[in-house]
C-alpha cells in the first residue's frame, strides 16, 4: 500500500545503501579469538590459584577465595604487581603464579598485537574512512555540491567555491587525489570519498540523494565517467542540476537526454573564446574577469587579434569546428592536417604542414589534444614564418611553461575554460543572462563597463550577488516598491550620506523572466524584481541595511528621518 | 559440519547448563550452591558473548543481547557473593545467598532464550 500523500510530498528517491557500520563489526569479529584466549587464561589461572594449597603466617592451611585469586591475577597479569596477598605465598603457589604470569603476558601481547595490526589494516581503515564520510555527508545542514573527480579543473573550481562560501563533497577513485583534498585545507569541512563515481551506490553515499544536494559537477577527463554520472543522477534525482564535461557532441547529446542541465565542452569553448576575442578584446576581458573567483586581479586587455589569413592545425573534428567558428567571424582560414574526411588517422602528420600555407598567413592555431604535437607544430610554423601570431590549445596545466617558452601569443587551458564556465553557472544563474550578451554590446560598451567596475571596486574581481525585491529579502523597501516610486538609483544611495551613490554596479535586472543587462538608473523597480549586482563586500553589507530597515530606506529614498521604534514614531507623529 | 557452529553451540549450551546447575537447590542455603560453578558460568557466558561479536544479522544481534544480559546478571551475582563472603560482617547468610541465586535465575532465563534462538536458527537453516 502506498499513500498518495507521501508520493507527492517526497520526490527524493530512497536509495538503499548498506549502512557502512563495517568498522566496528570488523573489530569485534577479528578480536573474538584474542578476547576468548584472554578470558580462558584468566579463568584458568584464577581457578588454579584457588586450588593450590597455601598457609597463613601461623602455618594454618589457607586457600585463596575466588575473589582474592581473581584480584591477584588481575594486577599480576597486567604487570602492576602489588605483591603476594593476603599472605606470602607458599612455593607451590609461586610455581603456579609463575606459569600464570607467562600465560597472561602472552595473552595480552596477542590481544594488543591483534588490535594494533587491525588498526593498520587497509580494509579496516577504508571502512572507517567511509563511515566517517557518510556521517559527515548525512549531517551537512547547508546546500552542497557533489564534485566528481578531483583533477586540475575541479581543484581550482573547489578553491573558488570555497572562497565563495559554498560547501562541496568530493568523489574520486584515486587515493592520492583524495588525500590531496585534505592537504588543500579548505575553510569549510569538505568530505572526500574514495570510490568510483560510476558506481550508483558511491554516488548515493556521496549525497546525490541527499535533500540538501544542490547539484552535481562531473569534470573528470573521462567522458564515460561523466556520462555515467549524468545518467545516474538524471535517473535518481530528475531535475537536480548536473554540470558535466565532455569533448564529444555525441556524448553531450546523451547527457542532455538524461537531463544534464549543462554540458561543458572545453574544445567548443576554445572556439567561442577566440570568436569573442576577435570581436572585442574589452568584452573578452570583462567576461574573463567576471567569471574568475572573487578578488582575482583584472586580467590585462589583449591586443586585437590580427585579421588576415589564419592557419588552423588540429585533430579532425575539432579542427573543422574551430575553422567554422573562425569563418563565421569573417576570417579566411586554412585547415591543415587531420581534416581529410577519408583519412583513417585523425592526428596531424609530419608532412601536413608546409611553407606554402604559412607564407602570407597572419596567425597559426595549434589545436591538437596532445601538447607535444602542439609544441612541435608551433615550432615548425614559427621557423617557416617568424611573424605569425601563435595560438595554442594547452592541454595540461603542467606544460604551461613549455608553451610560454615556445613563444605562444594566446594560449588556453581547457581546465581553466571549464572552471570559469562552471563557476559562472554555479555562482549566479543571472550571470548567464549577462555574459552571452556581452560580445554583442561592442567594444566601447565593454570598455565603459570595465571602467565602471574598476572605479566601484578596484582591481579585484567584484562580489556578484543577486537580490530579490520581495517581502523576504527586501522588507525595508516594500512600501516604496508597491507605490511604484522606487528607482534603481535611489535604492543604491549611500545610507550614510544619500548624496553619494554606493559603489555598486547593477549588471542584470530580471522581471517576469526577462532580463535586461546594465539597467538604467532611472528604472522604476517593482516587487518581485531580481537584480544581479557587482560590488565590493562592504557596499554589499551597506545595501543590506537599506533593504532590511524601513527607517534606513526612508532616509535613502525620501531624505526623511523616521524613528526606528514604534513608540517614538507615534510620539513624533511620523509614519513610514 | 561447520566447526565454528560446533564451538558456538557448545559454548551457548554450556553457559545455559552451568547456569542451571548453579541455580538448582534451595535458594537461601549456601551449602547447595558451589562458587566454582558460578565462576565457570561467568567465564563460559563471557566466552559465549565474545563468540557472538560481529554478526550483522538480526538473529545475531538478538543472540548478542541475550548473552550480554546473562553475563551482566552473572557478574552481578558474583559481585554479591564476593560482598557477602569477604566484605559483609555477617558473612554469607541466607539473604545474600538468595540474592545471588535469584540473579543467576535471571541469567538462566536469558540463557534459555539464547538456546531457543540457537534451536530456531538451526531448524530454519535446515528448512531452506
Amino acid at each position: 500500500m502506498s499513500s498518495p500523500v507521501s508520493s507527492q510530498t517526497s520526490n527524493l528517491p530512497v536509495v538503499e545503501t548498506r549502512r557502512p557500520s563495517t568498522g566496528i563489526l570488523l573489530v569485534l569479529r577479528r578480536m573474538r579469538t584474542p578476547i576468548i584466549v584472554l578470558i580462558g587464561i584468566f579463568a584458568l589461572s584464577t581457578v588454579g590459584l584457588t586450588l593450590v594449597p597455601g598457609e597463613d603466617p601461623q602455618g594454618n592451611p589457607h586457600r585463596l577465595s575466588i575473589f582474592e585469586a581473581f584480584y591477584f591475577m588481575a594486577y599480576t597479569a597486567s604487570t602492576i604487581g602489588f605483591g603476594e596477598l593476603p599472605y606470602p605465598f607458599t612455593p607451590a603457589q609461586r610455581l603456579w603464579v609463575t606459569v600464570s604470569i607467562f600465560m597472561a603476558v602472552t595473552g595480552w601481547a596477542y590481544a594488543i598485537g591483534s588490535l594494533l595490526s587491525l588498526m593498520q589494516d587497509r580494509a579496516f581503515r577504508a571502512a572507517l574512512a567511509r563511515r566517517h564520510f557518510v556521517n559527515k555527508v548525512r549531517h551537512l545542514g547547508e546546500p552542497f555540491l557533489v564534485l566528481v573527480g578531483y583533477g586540475n579543473a575541479t581543484r581550482s573550481l573547489a578553491r573558488s567555491l570555497d572562497e565563495m562560501g559554498r560547501r562541496f563533497v568530493v568523489v574520486d577513485d584515486d587515493e592520492e587525489r583524495i588525500a590531496g583534498v585534505e592537504l588543500d585545507a579548505y575553510r569549510a569541512d569538505s568530505p572526500a570519498l574514495l570510490g568510483n563515481a560510476r558506481d550508483t551506490e558511491v554516488m548515493a553515499l556521496a549525497g546525490a540523494a541527499h535533500p540538501r544536494c544542490e547539484g552535481v559537477v562531473a569534470l573528470t577527463g573521462d567522458d564515460d565517467t561523466n556520462l555515467d554520472v549524468a545518467m545516474t543522477v538524471g535517473l535518481l534525482r530528475p531535475g537536480l542540476p548536473v554540470i558535466a564535461r565532455t569533448s564529444s557532441r555525441d556524448i553531450a547529446d546523451r547527457m542532455e537526454l538524461f537531463g544534464a542541465s549543462e554540458v561543458v565542452n572545453p574544445l567548443d569553448r576554445f572556439g567561442d573564446h577566440l570568436r569573442i576575442l576577435l570581436r572585442s578584446p574589452a568584452s573578452y576581458q570583462l567576461m574573463v574577469w567576471l567569471t574568475s573567483s572573487p578578488g582575482s586581479p583584472l586580467p590585462p586587455r589583449r591586443d586585437p587579434l590580427p585579421t588576415g589569413r589564419w592557419v588552423v592545425s588540429g585533430d579532425g573534428r575539432f579542427g573543422r569546428e574551430l575553422t567554422e567558428d573562425l569563418r563565421a567571424e569573417g576570417i579566411e582560414v586554412d585547415l591543415v592536417g587531420g581534416g581529410h574526411p577519408d583519412s583513417t588517422s585523425d592526428s596531424v602528420q609530419a608532412g601536413d604542414l608546409d611553407a606554402e600555407h604559412l607564407q602570407g598567413a597572419v596567425a597559426f592555431v595549434a589545436a591538437t589534444e596532445s601538447d607535444m604535437t602542439n609544441l612541435w607544430l608551433l615550432r615548425t610554423a614559427q621557423q617557416m614564418n617568424p611573424d605569425l601570431f601563435l595560438v595554442a590549445l594547452q592541454n595540461r596545466a603542467s606544460n604551461a611553461r613549455l608553451y610560454e617558452s615556445a613563444g605562444v601569443d594566446f594560449g588556453m587551458l581547457p581546465a581553466e575554460l571549464i572552471v570559469h564556465e562552471v563557476l559562472a553557472r554555479l555562482a549566479n544563474p543571472e550571470l548567464m543572462q549577462f555574459l552571452p550578451r556581452v560580445p554583442h554590446m561592442g567594444e566601447e560598451w565593454s570598455d565603459a563597463m570595465v571602467e565602471r567596475l574598476v572605479s566601484a571596486g578596484g582591481d579585484g574581481a567584484p562580489d556578484l550577488w543577486r537580490i530579490v525585491l520581495d517581502q523576504r529579502e527586501a522588507p525595508g523597501v516594500q512600501h516604496w516598491l508597491s507605490d511604484g516610486h522606487l528607482t534603481l538609483s535611489d535604492l543604491l544611495r549611500d545610507p550614510h550620506d544619500r548624496d553619494h551613490a554606493l559603489h555598486i554596479v547593477p549588471l542584470v535586472h530580471v522581471r517576469d523572466e526577462e532580463g535586461t543587462i546594465a539597467p538604467e538608473p532611472e528604472l522604476l523597480l517593482e516587487p518581485g524584481d531580481v537584480l544581479l549586482l557587482a560590488a565590493p563586500a562592504s557596499a554589499r553589507r551597506t545595501l543590506a541595511d537599506t533593504l532590511a530597515h524601513p527607517s534606513t530606506a526612508a532616509y535613502v529614498v525620501e531624505d526623511r528621518v523616521v524613528p526606528s521604534s514604534w513608540v517614538w514614531r507615534k510620539l513624533t507623529r511620523t509614519s513610514l | 559440519m561447520n566447526l565454528e557452529k560446533v564451538v558456538f553451540g557448545f559454548f551457548v549450551l554450556l553457559a545455559a547448563t552451568l547456569n542451571f546447575g548453579f541455580f538448582l537447590g534451595d535458594m537461601s542455603d549456601p551449602e547447595l550452591h558451589n562458587s566454582y560453578e558460578l565462576f565457570a558460568a561467568v567465564v563460559v557466558n563471557l566466552i559465549a558473548t565474545v563468540l557472538k561479536f560481529g554478526d550483522r544479522t538480526q538473529i545475531g544481534a538478538v543472540h548478542l543481547a541475550t548473552s550480554l544480559v546473562a553475563s551482566l546478571q552473572l557478574i552481578a551475582a558474583a559481585l554479591v557473593w564476593t560482598y557477602g563472603s569477604e566484605v559483609s560482617a555477617g558473612g554469607m547468610d541466607g539473604e545474600t545467598m538468595a540474592a545471588v541465586v535469584s540473579l543467576s535465575g535471571g541469567a538462566l532465563l536469558a540463557n534459555i532464550v539464547s538456546v531457543v534462538l540457537l534451536v530456531v536458527e538451526t531448524v530454519s537453516f535446515q528448512r531452506r
